[in-house]
């Protein structure tokens, strides 16, 4: 279970999240919807520990542990999972040799055995094949001529591999084609479990035709404004972002 | 193209003295050329002293500086030769039978003299003249599997030795040979080395150095290889030591088709600072040449590269390459680097680059938030960033020991982290 209470985040000394609450049960799936700027990536960082993201109030709790004060390896190893929006490239560094060193690096702090080479060709082969991923990318380095569907697909993997209790998908959506998306979508949904919950972070609706979410809120002017079903997503589909965008203007 | 002044000696430079306070307690040789030419060494060094600042290619590296903060005696080198032996001597006691093409070889003028001026520490190691061995491989000698044995000589350096060293290596038409050099020691000590090369036609050259000096060494190495037609050339030189070294290297290209690598890794923190300084000289058609470097300097460390490619007239479709990439781990680490173009000839194709950057801080958190802890992540990134160049490397033993060398570096730099740092006193 995650918590996230009262969160004030700020940037270069300006504040983008404003007081956040959200809450999302094990097992859940919640989507958040936002204009633009409204400070969707803003927070998949500050849960992610990124630095320049300065928190200023607030928690934020993974199963009762306060990540805010964990390094970025430290979250990961207690089970949180970014989904990047611009999956980065790694020139030099080969695919296997960072899935290896990721995977053992949170095994270890996860107090489990590591993996030697042929363990982890073995995990990731069986990995790509469950989520109808080529293995040739493994033979890349990180994301260095990916094309945008192999990146969204590349994070997927990713989290496969490394099981997260918690995962926050930024935008995976964007820049996707729709054969492209629904490959992601339903490796996400391949990874749905009892005791793993999901934050999709998106623009459109679209991407929640293929991943259904139990509950959609809407992030405006660094707060949760809104909160629903997944008819919420419809709704905002057909009017657009313009009621928040208002309020922000007034 | 900008004229270079000669060097005119103007005055008379006391740091000769540095380097030649001892020269006196060498015996006489009962070869009289070798007499003549310590003579005129002697001669030719208390005109000009050692390279100052004031020097073109000594700018950035002050050496009489470090070494009169230096107390060395000159002691007999401590060389071993191993692995492949069977074309390798040392130098005979007196220089009595010496091979006369070695003779002409270290009577010939100092490479890129008559041009800077520069040239004092090979004036150095000819005063000095007495240790050192000659490679000597015949024509047609080629070994043909994969795993050729290479001969390797290790210099080990003692505290308070000044030594100086002479390599000659003649490689003869359509011969194959490998050379690791490692320099390795403890101590304070200023070990002088003049290697020179002769690749007759269609022969090939694997030429590699480790120097893991000691962090309060001076090492300098003056390197000149002669390249005739079809020849093949690949140097690589990793440094990870010495407070001081300078690499310097002057390729001239005689022949036809031949190719030439220069490529090198260096890797520094403390106080150290490395020093390359390459010119590679096309004087005929159809060759090629490349160099191709990467440098990490942590903490205050300085790194000079200084590369030059040189087209005369008659070299046609040449072929001329040269990047130096530095990443700077600290915000008082140094990187001074100057790539220089001189071309005559009007159909070449030519590139150099360089560039001095900082680790990808997104790469970094990229890699953070799968989960590898900060110094991981880091050492990942450096790795990548001169495995670059490790992996041009053609010679599967040398590639290993250097990859085992970045990742002991590596291994202790994520150690050091959070210690105070000793430089800083
Ligand atoms: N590195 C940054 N420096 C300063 N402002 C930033 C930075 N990154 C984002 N912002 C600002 O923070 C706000 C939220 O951005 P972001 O979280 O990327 O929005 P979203 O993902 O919802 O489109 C925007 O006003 C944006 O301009
Ligand atoms: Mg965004």
């Amino acid at each position: 279970m995650i918590k996230i209470k009262n969160l004030h985040a700020e940037i270069d000394g300006t504040e983008i999240l404003k007081g956040l609450n959200l809450t999302i049960g094990n097992g859940e799936v919640h989507a958040i919807m936002g204009p633009n700027g409204a400070g969707k990536s803003t927070l998949s960082y500050v849960l992610s520990g990124r630095d320049g993201y300065e928190v200023t109030d607030g928690t934020a709790t993974l199963d009762g542990e306060n990540i805010l004060d964990m390094s970025p390896d430290e979250r990961a190893a207690a089970g949180l999972f970014l989904a990047f929006q611009y999956p980065v490239e790694i020139p030099g560094v080969q695919m296997t040799t960072f899935l290896k060193t990721a995977l053992n690096a949170v095994r270890k702090a996860r107090g489990e055995d590591e993996l030697d080479a042929i363990g982890l060709l073995k995990l990731m082969k069986g990995t790509c094949k469950k989520l109808g991923i080529s293995d040739h990318m493994m033979k890349r380095a990180v994301n260095v001529g990916f094309s945008g569907g192999e990146k969204k697909r590349n994070e997927v993997l990713q989290m496969a591999m490394l099981e997260p209790k918690f995962a926050v998908l930024d935008e995976t959506d964007s820049g996707l084609d729709i054969d492209a998306l629904k490959i992601v979508a339903d490796g996400v949904n391949a990874l749905r479990a009892q005791d793993r919950s999901f934050l999709v972070i998106t623009h459109y609706q679209r991407l929640l035709d293929y991943i259904k979410p139990d509950k959609v809120h809407v992030l405006a002017k660094g707060q949760i404004v809104k909160s629903g079903g997944p008819e919420l997503a419809l709704e905002l589909e057909e009017k657009g972002y313009a009621e928040f965008a208002q309020e922000e203007a007034a | 193209m900008s004229a270079i002044a000669k060097f005119q000696p103007r005055y008379r430079n006391d740091n000769a003295a540095l380097a030649l306070k001892e020269q006196a307690v060498l015996q006489p040789s009962s070869a009289e050329w070798v007499n003549a030419l310590r003579l005129r060494a002697v001669a030719s060094l208390n005109e000009t002293g050692l390279p100052t600042q004031k020097l073109e290619r000594w700018k950035y590296t002050n050496l009489p500086a470090k070494l009169k903060k230096m107390d060395l005696t000159y002691k007999d080198a401590d060389i071993t030769l191993s692995g492949m032996t069977d074309y390798a001597y040392s130098f005979p006691k007196g220089f009595s039978g010496f091979p006369s093409f070695a003779q002409e070889m270290i009577e010939q003028t100092p490479p890129s003299n008559e041009k800077y001026g520069d040239m004092m520490l090979w004036q150095a190691g000819n005063a000095y003249l007495k240790d050192g061995f000659i490679v000597d491989v015949p024509a047609d000698t080629k070994r043909n599997s994969k795993a050729v044995k290479a001969l390797e000589v290790t210099y080990t350096g003692h505290d308070g030795a000044q030594t100086s060293v002479r390599q000659i290596i003649r490689v003869a038409e359509n011969a194959e040979f490998t050379l690791i050099e490692y320099q390795l020691g403890a101590g304070s000590y200023w070990n002088n080395v003049v290697t020179q090369i002769e690749l007759g036609q269609g022969a090939t050259f694997k030429h590699y150095r480790f120097q893991e000096n000691s962090d309060a060494a001076v090492i300098t190495q003056n390197t000149h290889v002669m390249m005739a037609g079809n020849a093949e050339y690949e140097a690589f030189t990793i440094t990870t030591g010495a407070n001081l070294s300078r690499n310097q290297v002057h390729v001239d290209i005689n022949g036809e088709h031949s190719v030439a690598r220069l490529n090198g890794v260096n890797m520094l923190d403390g106080k150290e600072l490395a020093d390359t300084t390459i010119t590679v000289e096309h004087h005929a058609p159809h060759c090629r040449s490349f160099q191709n470097y990467r440098t990490v300097v942590d903490e205050i460390a300085t790194s000079v590269f200084q590369g030059k490619i040189h087209v005369h007239k008659p070299a046609q479709k040449t072929d001329g390459y040269q990047m130096a990439k530095s990443l700077l781990l600290s915000g008082q680490a140094t990187v001074n680097t100057k790539p220089e173009l001189e071309i005559y000839a009007d159909d070449v194709k030519c590139s150099h680059g360089a560039t001095t950057g900082r680790l990808d801080d997104d790469a970094l958190f990229y890699m953070q938030s799968r989960g590898i802890p900060e110094a991981q992540a880091r050492n990942l990134l450096i790795e990548a960033f001169v495995n670059e160049v490790v992996e041009e490397v053609t010679h599967d033993d040398v590639k290993e020991q250097a990859t085992h060398i970045i990742s002991q570096w590596l291994h202790n730099l994520s150690s050091d982290d959070g210690e105070e740092a000793q430089w800083l006193e």
